[in-house]
């Protein structure tokens, strides 16, 4: 059999010859671009701040465990989707986001970069059935632009890593901003967006938004506003969320799937996006009523 | 040669070299290679000061810190939103060529998957982008002895899970 190192080269998916990126001269989106760095230093935005001689962990655990593996979590069983309370009243966006509005007067609790995020989402590998793979990961950033990531399980914490000082200016990673309209430009960047989003990309963008930064009255507020003139996004009821948290459900249907967003009753504030499959997708041993992915955020 | 002449340079040289690293990383879904990309050339070019005589493996490293950052955001997702393939919220970002299910090398995919990422990053390192050993330590900002080490070792942990493949399913024999 032929050498590890053999092989290996042998499955190269992209070849310095092949047709996907293969050498020769560049093309026309590539000239453009080195004409822009070249000529248009004033006008470029200061787009990334690095320190190089971090060497950056390798963010790859969380690859790790979605993609499974021998050494992954192991599969536990899948945490039901979230039940609307019978009876219950919902609450229109627009309340919220007046409340929301009022709650965020005093401009406190203030924005906070950084997470506490509690995940759930179906890991799929060919041939098995998928897992529900929990996470629980906890980004803290210090004064001096260095943060720290926590993942934790079952209350241990299983990988720590500290990485050093970092900047840039690129949504999710810049500061949000408290606007609607800003917020809207701001999510948009996120999604790496050209045009305006779909309820679907802007929800998927909120998520993003909240991996990263702990809002604060303010820019929840905003977020309400902005969520309150989503398309298709229509009350359904009171919900108590994985945490244990009281919630109002917002939900958008899609073809084969359901998206909701929980939000909190008395501030206004995301706590959670949970995505539901509604059809069978045999093809990938899921049924419907399967949660495809949730997540939860608190403080 | 100015700076800025020699980063034009080492761009017009090593654009696809780095193009076809980041498209390696990222299964060839080609609007975010492009995205990573254009992101090691900006990055880069700030840091033009700096490049070295021999700018790839110095590009590999930057390219490196970029995909970790992009990773982190978006990998999980679009994973599993990828995999859904018709889900309306992949946008477009579908896998666009990624290596053919049925080549021969996909059964080697699936052993450098099953080792840990360190691992995988200096056999591709070696393997794919054909980098000698001390341009490994560029790469993975490391001395040349450790470089040595993580090969050999991750050698022998691929050997391994291609043997363990190859047991189970015959295959590669």
């Amino acid at each position: 059999m032929a050498d590890e190192l053999e092989l290996l080269r042998s499955a190269n998916p992209f070849t310095s010859d092949g047709p996907l990126y293969g050498d020769g001269p560049l093309d026309h989106h590539a000239e453009r671009r080195l004409n822009r760095l070249l000529h248009d230093r004033r006008s470029r935005r200061c787009r990334l701040l690095w320190s190089l001689a971090a060497t950056v962990a390798v963010a790859a655990t969380v690859l790790t465990l979605v993609l499974g593996g021998p050494s992954s979590t192991p599969a536990v069983a899948a945490p039901r989707a979230l039940v609307v309370q019978a009876h219950s009243t919902p609450v229109s966006l627009k309340q919220l986001a007046a409340l929301a509005a009022a709650v965020a007067a005093d401009g406190t609790p203030a924005l906070r970069r950084g997470t506490h995020v509690q995940s759930w989402s179906l890991g799929m590998s060919d041939g098995k059935p998928p897992v529900t793979v929990p996470e629980e990961r906890i980004v803290r950033w210090n004064a001096d632009d260095s943060h720290t990531e926590r993942d934790i399980e079952d209350g241990r914490v299983l990988k720590e890593t500290t990485f050093p000082p970092s900047w840039s200016d690129v949504p999710p990673d810049a500061r949000p901003p408290h606007d609607v309209a800003g917020l809207r430009a701001y999510l948009q960047e996120t999604a790496y967006s050209k045009t305006p989003l779909t309820t679907p990309e802007l929800l998927s963008a909120v998520g993003e938004l909240l991996d990263h930064w702990t809002l604060g009255a303010r820019e929840s507020a905003a977020l309400a506003r902005l969520l309150a003139g989503a398309d298709g996004l229509r009350p359904v009821g009171e919900v108590t969320d994985r945490l244990g948290r009281h919630g109002q459900a917002y939900v958008y249907q899609r073809s084969a799937s359901r998206l909701m967003l929980i939000m909190d009753p008395a501030t206004g504030a995301v706590l959670g996006l949970e995505n539901t499959f509604t059809k069978d997708q045999p093809e990938y041993g899921v049924k419907a009523g399967d949660v495809m992915e949730y997540s939860a955020w608190t403080r | 040669m100015s700076n800025d002449e020699n980063f034009a340079a080492a761009y017009r040289e090593h654009y696809w070299a780095v193009s076809r690293y980041v498209a390696r990383r990222l299964d060839g879904r080609s609007s975010e290679v492009e995205e990573v990309v254009a992101e090691v050339f900006t990055v880069a070019w700030r840091r033009r000061a700096d490049l070295p005589a021999a700018p790839l493996p110095w590009l590999y490293g930057v390219a490196r810190n970029c995909l970790a950052n992009a990773v982190r955001g978006y990998g999980r997702r679009r994973r599993l939103v990828d995999r859904l393939g018709n889900d309306e919220s992949a946008h477009g970002r579908q896998v666009a060529a990624g290596p053919d299910a049925e080549a021969p090398g996909s059964w080697v995919h699936d052993a450098l998957a099953r080792l840990s990422p360190a691992d995988q990053e200096v056999l591709r390192l070696t393997a794919w982008e054909e980098l000698g050993v001390e341009e490994v330590a560029v790469v993975l900002g490391c001395g040349v002895r450790a470089a040595a080490m993580r090969l050999h070792r991750a050698r022998r942990r691929l050997r391994a899970e291609i043997d363990r493949l190859a047991v189970l399913g015959g295959a590669g024999r």
